[in-house]
């Protein structure tokens, strides 16, 4: 009979309630700051949903109604450093972390007597601005009610992803974590999210990521029990969802989040906690949701929960709760709550008419958006990234006219070197990755020497890409650090799609170009050494089809050190391309000077020619030169570099078309997911009258490539390939 | 997916607008801005461009029309587009096309516009697809290689660049005129004290057009020179009294339509593979506007009394500079006559205007050493030069035209008869 020991979590967990004397002990000035805050948010919501109602919010309005209590006990005495982000309700904490903000001056302290400051009527107009999409907003109108940032109030932006925002705050935590930790009292960071978002990998992720590394980061839970109208105990055997921290060794707390005393009693001892280096911390506020997931009607008009559960809930009213503790403690009376309440109902709708009117056209005396509020349809794409004016003084070099010492080297040599010489350079540059830190320089040698240099900024990371790649995107977004990231194959961008692709990639634009995203991506492409299916992807033609990031495909030692330079100088997120058939060649590199820069949008003409433009980059270069050298045709190669749709080198390619008139795209990998297809066809669009043949493509077979020999040559190309496709574009041309 | 193509607002306000000709036929392929058809306003021709890439699946409306701004008046489809596609997406916009020109041509229907007779040289024959790349169609066009009489190299007998470039090199003996290149400078890189002004639709028709004629169109000169005195003279009295002045332009139209009737073979056309001989001499009057040169037809010149032809005349003068001139005024003309004589000019050549045959030239009448009978006097003298078509006038017919002019001039009752 084998024995079994009973274990426990090496953390606390516990359920924090408050008694009457805490209440008694309450500052007063905290309970009324409370009251007012929560009241703000109240009527500000109520406002939305009437518009809302009135047909004036375009998209959802996930109103916060009944969850003040957790936003308002948590965000009220966090400093103007500490950052908060949130998800698609998070109406309550950005206005609660921006009211504490606004209050900075006063100890974080409003009056119920004067409630609404000139800067709070700014405040609800402009947020009011955001979620109806006008240009005033925060982000001029293109975030709305799911996206709301204010940086300057450390409200780093709301998130339509559930758990999408977690790895971002996990990364503000980190650069928090970094700059702060002499002074032994670190800003933190909380993440809000609720309990369908509690069952997410990002999230948990998150959790491991941040107890790993000690960020002083707020896991707080809003649990309102209902994932739009799924119960938490339907999706998840452990219902009690603080109990996801324990398991993490994060100290976690669960309270009544319509005591908001009790949630910002809790939030103390956690800040403690983390602002001490202790690492992070979970909360679980129970908290109601008093309408429907969104809009104006309750959950039990839909028939998923009960009107007396509703009923009992709305009882315990946090408003209500504080309410009646001040009245009890004569610190306010009836009438001076009730004229705070009509102050700041009066100011929630001065916001409104500000932007809405009554609609000239309408019988029915209904209202509309103020017309000259809305943003210019011109704006539509700008801010997608930047213009590249950080670049305006970078010294740019070719191979040809480098003036520095050059010498043959191989290509994963410069890799290393050039890392190593920003680093040195760069006290703001973190490399993370998975194995980075160890193997004398990761799987391939690329990291070599950096972690003896910079130990504490070269970061081997759990096997979790979405977790790491979302913390080196909140980094960035800080910006106080600059995260180059590696994957060790580019097939594990599907694991972090979410966070490279609907966050690092859109969020500059869709937070209204408030913003930059300097993140580097490096990701290698291994077709051809065995690693089958899920390892041998070439990322280019995804990455293409994702605004915000430029992609950058060197096939030289040389244009690998300007890359990474550029890359590392743009405010861009970028992604470097690598392939290991390069790694391992040799070409001529720079010596000791490792500072030139690639020009940014700049492709590289290999080989003239005058009948035929062999567009490829990447290990294809060197391929694609061999065979034009035995083409009957006179055969151009330009090596494209810069492959994505803002950086990609028109001039040259225009150039040689109109010269050659004839078309062949080299790349190697999959159909599928080939960079070609958009290629081709804006070359068709724009060169149509100067094309004398159909464009010719040359890629892999549809099928991933395979584990066996035979069956992987088969499904990429190569040397045969492009000699079969110069034959046939000769044949194109009667020869 | 095929596309509807409506009859555009080519100037503001417009209700209607004139389809011309079509400049494809149904089954043709167009490339996005390739003009699809000619369309007349009331200021100009205009050539409408194609806004969407395919192959012209239907005509709904044939040529020498007013058509209402908005009407449907083509189909462009896609390859994968079937009839069936193409006749829901007419349904769909109630667009009910006529019987004649629904559908593509049979093979044998030669002539898709059998109730459109007025200009046979816009007739597309159904022909078969030829095959050629892209670049070899735009070379075919600058350099006015027929396509249809290559054999292409490429697969499947596609024509090439190199097809185009060879017909080019051994048909035109005469040296090309350069292929019209992109403008060198970008307007930001315009010298100092230069200033690039963008072609109106206007200035592009009368390019293109003025293009085609002096380098395809055999011009050749002769001038005459012509006593006024006894015009003037007539003129100084009939205006004396009379509640609107007959001009000296009145009176040399009219003198031209009448030799116009007097040597027929002059009055007349050029059709590609014939000549068309015009009955009446519908007179082509150059007037020059802010915008470019109009040219509204007086018609049946020589039945038209003086005074109403100047009644006609000062009448599309006004109309011109108001912009006001109608489309079906523009279309036709047999001959045309331009007058720079106000502005002191004593002599100068026209380009024709096709498929005219004819232009006279008008210069200043003006006080000139003459000699009459062997003794030098001072007469009052015009030079006029016509420009012809060799294709369609010879020497000699010219010659003929221009001494009948003159008489007409020099004893001008007969114009007024």
């Amino acid at each position: 009979m084998p024995e079994a020991h009973p274990l426990t979590p090496n953390v606390d967990w516990v359920e924090l309630t408050t008694t009457a004397a805490d209440w008694d002990a309450a500052d007063p000035g905290l309970l009324r700051t409370m009251l007012v805050q929560m009241q703000v948010i109240r009527s500000f919501e109520e406002a939305v949903l009437e518009l809302a109602g009135a047909g004036l919010v375009h998209g959802p309005a996930h109103s916060s109604i009944g969850q003040e209590g957790g936003a308002v006990g948590s965000a009220i005495d966090m400093r103007p450093g500490d950052g908060v982000n949130g998800t698609h309700r998070g109406h309550h904490q950005f206005l609660a972390k921006a009211m504490s903000y606004l209050a900075r001056g006063n100890g974080g302290r409003m009056d119920p007597g004067k409630p609404v400051s000139p800067e709070l009527q700014k405040l609800l107009q402009r947020t009011l601005a955001e979620i109806l999409g006008l240009e005033q907003g925060f982000s001029r109108g293109r975030g709305g009610s799911m996206h709301l940032q204010w940086l300057e109030a450390g409200a780093l932006g709301t998130n339509a992803i559930v758990g999408g925002g977690v790895p971002l705050a996990a990364g503000n935590a980190w650069a928090q974590r970094h700059t702060d930790a002499g002074a032994g009292s670190s800003d933190l960071t909380a993440t809000y999210f609720g309990d369908g978002a509690t069952n997410i990998g990002s999230s948990l992720e998150t959790m491991n990521l941040a107890a790993a590394w000690k960020l002083p980061l707020l896991f707080f839970i809003e649990n309102n029990l209902y994932a739009v109208s799924t119960h938490v105990a339907d999706v998840t055997g452990e219902s009690r969802l603080s109990g996801r921290g324990p398991g993490f060794g994060i100290r976690s707390w669960r309270v009544d989040g319509m005591d908001p005393l009790a949630v910002y009693l809790a939030t103390e001892q956690a800040a403690e906690h983390m602002r001490a280096g202790h690492g992070p911390a979970l909360i679980e506020a129970q908290v109601y949701r008093f309408f429907h997931q969104n809009g104006p009607f309750p959950g039990s008009a839909f028939g998923y929960r009960s009107k007396a559960e509703e009923k009992a809930w709305r009882e315990r009213d946090p408003i209500l709760r504080v309410a009646e503790e001040l009245l009890r403690r004569g610190l306010m009376d009836g009438e001076a709550i009730s004229a705070m309440t009509t102050v700041i109902d009066a100011a929630c709708a001065e916001a409104v008419a500000a932007l809405t009117e009554q609609d000239p056209e309408s019988a029915k005396e209904r209202r509309r958006i103020r017309p000259e509020l809305w943003p210019d349809p011109s704006f539509v794409d700008v801010g997608i990234r930047g213009d590249g004016s950080e670049l305006a003084s970078a010294r740019t070099a070719e191979a040809e006219t480098f003036v520095g010492e050059l010498a043959e080297r191989r290509f994963i040599d410069a890799v290393a070197d050039v890392m190593g010489a920003r680093m040195d350079a760069d006290e703001s540059i973190v490399v993370l990755g998975e194995d980075v830190h160890r193997l004398k320089g990761g799987t391939n040698g690329a990291t070599r020497g950096l972690v003896d240099a910079h130990p504490d900024r070269v970061l081997g990371t759990p096997i979790a890409e979405n977790a790491f790649t979302g913390l080196a995107g909140g980094m960035a977004m800080d910006g106080r650090y600059k995260p180059v990231i590696e994957f060790m194959y580019a097939d594990f961008m599907w694991v972090a799609a979410d966070q490279l692709f609907n966050q690092i990639g859109k969020s500059r634009h869709m937070f209204g170009d408030q913003g930059t995203m300097p993140v580097v991506l490096r990701s290698k492409v291994a077709m051809g050494t065995g690693y089958g299916s899920q390892h041998s992807m070439d990322p280019a033609g995804v990455f293409a089809t994702q605004p915000g990031w430029r992609i950058v495909a060197p096939s030289t030692p040389f244009d690998y050190v300007g890359a990474m330079n550029t890359a590392l100088a743009l405010n861009d997120p970028v992604i470097i391309i690598e392939h290991v058939d390069l790694y391992s060649s040799t070409g001529v590199s720079p010596v000791s000077d490792f500072d030139h820069h690639l020009e940014l949008g700049k492709a590289a003409v290999r080989r003239e020619g005058s009948e035929l433009t062999v567009l490829t980059y990447l290990a294809m270069v060197a391929p694609a030169l061999a065979a034009a050298e035995e083409s009957q045709l006179d055969t151009e190669v330009i090596d494209l570099r810069w492959l994505d749709r803002a950086s990609i080198d028109w001039d040259t390619i225009g150039t040689s078309i109109k010269k050659t008139n004839n078309v062949l795209i080299v790349e190697q990998g999959a159909r599928g997911t080939s960079y070609g297809d958009w290629l081709s066809d804006e070359i068709q669009r724009r060169y149509f009258d100067y094309l004398d043949s159909p464009i010719q493509r040359v890629t892999g077979a549809e099928s991933s490539p395979s584990i066996s020999k035979v069956l992987e040559r088969a499904a990429f190309t190569g040397r045969e390939e492009i000699n079969a496709a110069l034959a046939t574009a000769a044949t194109n041309l009667g020869r | 997916m095929a596309t509807l193509v409506k009859m555009p607002a080519i100037v503001a306000d417009a209700d209607s607008a004139f389809l011309a000709a079509w400049l494809k036929s149904v089954g043709q392929t167009v490339a996005i801005g390739e003009p699809l058809a000619e369309i007349e306003t009331e200021k100009a021709t205009v050539e409408m461009e194609a806004d969407t890439a395919g192959v012209v699946a239907r005509l709904l409306v044939s040529p020498g029309i007013d058509v209402e701004v908005g009407t449907p008046i083509a189909v462009i489809a896609a390859e994968s587009d079937d009839d069936a596609a193409i006749d829901a997406l007419l349904a769909a916009a109630g667009a009910v096309p006529e019987p004649a020109l629904a559908g593509a041509p049979s093979p044998g229907e030669s002539d898709p516009w059998p109730q459109a007779p007025s200009n046979p040289a816009d007739r597309a024959p159904a022909a078969p697809r030829v095959f050629s790349s892209p670049l070899a169609r735009r070379l075919a066009r600058e350099l006015e290689v027929d396509l249809a009489v290559l054999v292409g190299t490429g697969p499947s007998g596609r024509i090439l660049r190199q097809d185009v470039e060879a017909a080019a090199a051994c048909s035109t003996p005469v040296a090309e005129p350069p292929a019209p290149e992109q403008p060198a400078t970008e307007p930001d890189a315009l010298a100092e004290g230069t200033e690039r002004i963008e072609l109106t639709r206007m200035r592009q028709v009368i390019a293109r057009r003025l293009t085609e004629s002096k380098t395809t169109v055999p011009h050749f000169y002769l001038t005459v020179d012509v006593r006024m005195d006894e015009l003037l003279g007539l003129r100084k009295q009939i205006n004396a009294g009379a509640p609107r002045k007959i001009t000296v332009n009145d009176l040399v139209v009219r003198a031209m339509a009448l030799a116009l009737s007097e040597v027929p073979e002059a009055n007349s056309t050029w059709d590609g593979d014939a000549i068309i001989r015009h009955r009446h001499a519908d007179i082509s009057v150059a007037i020059a506007t802010e915008t470019g040169l109009l040219t509204p037809i007086a018609r049946r010149v020589e039945s038209t009394s003086i005074s109403k032809l100047s009644a006609t005349i000062a009448d599309y003068a006004q109309r011109a500079h108001a912009g006001k001139i109608r489309p079906e005024e523009l279309a036709g003309g047999t001959f045309t006559v331009s007058n720079l004589g106000m502005f002191g000019t004593k002599e100068f050549s026209a380009i024709l205007n096709p498929p005219q045959a004819g232009i006279l030239a008008v210069g200043a009448a003006e006080p000139r050493p003459v000699v009459n009978d062997g003794e030098l006097s001072v007469a009052t003298v015009m030079t006029c030069t016509l420009s012809a078509d060799h294709r369609v006038i010879d020497g000699a017919v010219a010659a003929r035209l221009m001494r009948v002019f003159k008489e007409r001039i020099e004893h001008p009752l007969s114009i007024l008869l």
